[in-house]
């Protein structure tokens, strides 16, 4: 698909500190910008280190240009990045990736999704629940299940509850509340986004139940765009079949949870 | 203002060309701007056979640069000439064919249906393993780059660029080797051999533990190598490594180069084409320079 992507200048309007190395910041784009789908990110410009960041887009606003993300520090970049003040300009490519396939999955019937979210996966998953909520006229459920490592990082839960039923799991496996609730209900499908050790289990969880599944992944990237191949992860279209790389910046962010390839 | 260059007969819009890896077959950038605006594009590095690459890391930040271990993911000569050169042929740029290969046959088979296709010029990779040798790379020395040009001179129908690797004790003397065994012109520098360790869990952060590096943190080396090559040589210098502005780009020119070559600021600034451009432009406008070629060789060490 050929992607709309623009680099764009932004600025700062708003950044605040909503757990511990967790940052909201509200960017407003200088330029008109196709809107983004939940699973697709923006390569932000970093002031004092060499390469882009892409961070996952978790809302975002085409009356006022305004785009949501929320920033994990987990390195020099991204500390940066946690601190940039109101005002503070930067470019940014967006939107870039391959999305959640949520128009696929709805089809006209109210979807039953639910959402799988392990710390900062949390984070495209907010946009996924908005955008799922307003295709189905506010009338969706959306179940969510939420997993932080400890409470001072837990981020997002109250947000969630207005879409549907949250769960929210401190310092323990977010997996083993989304297997109660298959053993109740299997839903039309499930998108994920969180480590990979997470991801890995939730691949089992889905394959023993049946349930569609697709999961946001993230690895080191370069350009952003697909061209310079350095993002790549193994996909396995069948068990079985050879492995091959996929870039998780054009191919993905967003895989069939199945034919991901988990060391 | 003339800004067009002729490198090996074909003629140039600009000096300006999108290096090898880092831009694909074009195809993605053509999505954010004309693609056109380049003088010409380097292919991703081309193999005999597809080739999936190394496993992830295949990238680690460095300061004003990266390391890079893709390991020549391609989809091969076949799908290329297929699948990607009828498109990339009509998109009003010089096409230059990367070829890469592990041995003398590989290269030779590669430029041996290369030569029957519609790119502009040929231009060797030869920073790659020999693994007939060990592993030890074809540029390594003037013998070695003297038997893969010799071996691939006789099935090149195109004019014959060799990329030079850095790696290497002297630099001139390697060029010399190239021009005496055929080649119609020299490209220089591809990356330096380097490495990041994570501290913490004390492992290398590249898969294949070493990697390329690239971007504004080569540039005097790149620079020195670009000037030291263009002395010992008559044919034409492509000279390329951390080119960021207009004004680097001016630099190597002036150190010698007939055109130039930019990679890694595509990965920091998708834009970078058009931008760099637009500011060699300038850059001639402001200086009153009215052929980019006044630029070529123009050094002063008096």
């Amino acid at each position: 698909m050929k992607s709309a992507a623009r680099d764009i200048v932004s600025r700062v309007i708003s950044n605040e500190r909503i757990a511990d190395r967790i940052h909201d910041i509200r960017f407003a784009l200088h330029s008109a910008a196709e809107p983004p789908l939940p699973g697709q990110f923006a390569h932000v410009s970093v002031p004092g280190v060499f390469l882009r960041r892409p961070i996952s887009i978790a809302g975002f606003d085409p009356a006022s240009r305004i785009a949501r993300l929320i920033v994990r520090v987990a390195g020099r970049g991204t500390d940066i990045l946690s601190h940039m003040k109101t005002g503070d300009e930067t470019r940014m490519t967006m939107p870039l990736g391959n999305p959640y396939p949520i128009r696929e999955l709805t089809g006209g019937e109210i979807p039953d999704i639910w959402l799988v979210g392990g710390g900062i996966g949390a984070a495209p998953l907010l946009y996924a629940a908005d955008y799922i909520s307003r295709l189905a006229g506010g009338r969706a459920g959306i179940k969510t299940f939420l997993g932080f490592r400890d409470a001072a990082a837990a981020f997002g839960a109250s947000e969630f509850e207005a879409y549907g039923e949250t769960s929210l799991d401190v310092g323990g496996f977010v997996t083993d509340a989304l297997t109660e609730s298959l053993g109740k209900k299997i839903p039309d499908a499930i998108l994920a986004c969180g480590p990979a050790p997470m991801l890995s289990s939730l691949q089992k969880i889905c394959a023993r139940s049946g349930v569609r599944a697709y999961a946001s992944l993230e690895e080191r990237m370069g350009c952003g765009v697909g061209a310079c191949l350095v993002c790549n992860c193994g996909i396995s279209k069948d068990a079985g079949d050879e492995v091959s790389y996929k870039r998780v910046c054009r191919d993905g962010p967003v895989f069939p949870l199945p034919e991901v390839v988990f060391k | 203002m003339n800004m067009s260059v002729d490198l090996c007969g074909v003629k140039l819009k600009n000096p300006l060309i999108a290096a090898s890896g880092t831009f694909g077959f074009g195809r993605e950038y053509d999505e954010l701007y004309d693609i056109s605006c380049w003088g010409g594009i380097s292919v991703k590095g081309l193999t005999n056979e597809p080739r999936t690459g190394n496993p992830p890391h295949r990238i680690a930040e460095t300061s004003s640069g990266i390391l890079n271990s893709v390991g020549l993911q391609n989809p091969g000569v076949d799908a290329f000439i297929r699948e990607e050169l009828p498109w990339l042929s009509r998109m009003g740029v010089v096409v230059i064919a990367n070829v890469a290969g592990a041995t003398t046959d590989d290269y030779t088979e590669a430029v041996r249906k290369l030569s029957d296709s519609p790119v502009d010029i040929i231009e060797l990779n030869i920073s790659c393993p020999n693994v007939k040798e060990g592993g030890v790379h074809f540029g390594i020395c003037p013998k070695s780059v003297s038997k893969v040009t010799g071996a691939v001179r006789k099935r090149c129908l195109k004019p014959l660029m060799v990329k030079l690797s850095p790696n290497v004790s002297d630099i001139a003397s390697v060029a010399r080797a190239a021009e005496d065994a055929g080649a119609d012109a020299i490209s220089l520098i591809n990356t330096i051999t380097g490495m990041a360790i994570d501290a913490r869990t004390r492992r290398p952060i590249l898969a294949n533990i070493t990697g390329g590096l690239s971007g504004p943190a080569i540039k005097p080396v790149a620079l020195r190598m670009t000037w030291q090559a263009s002395k010992a040589v008559a044919v034409p210098v492509v000279g390329m490594g951390g080119i960021d502005t207009g004004s680097d780009a001016a630099e190597f020119l002036i150190a010698g180069a007939r055109a130039v070559m930019i990679g890694t600021a595509n990965i920091t600034d998708p834009t970078a084409g058009p931008r760099i451009r637009a500011e060699l432009e300038n850059f001639m406008s402001e200086n009153g320079v009215d052929d980019a070629n006044e630029l070529v060789g123009s050094l002063r060490t008096d």
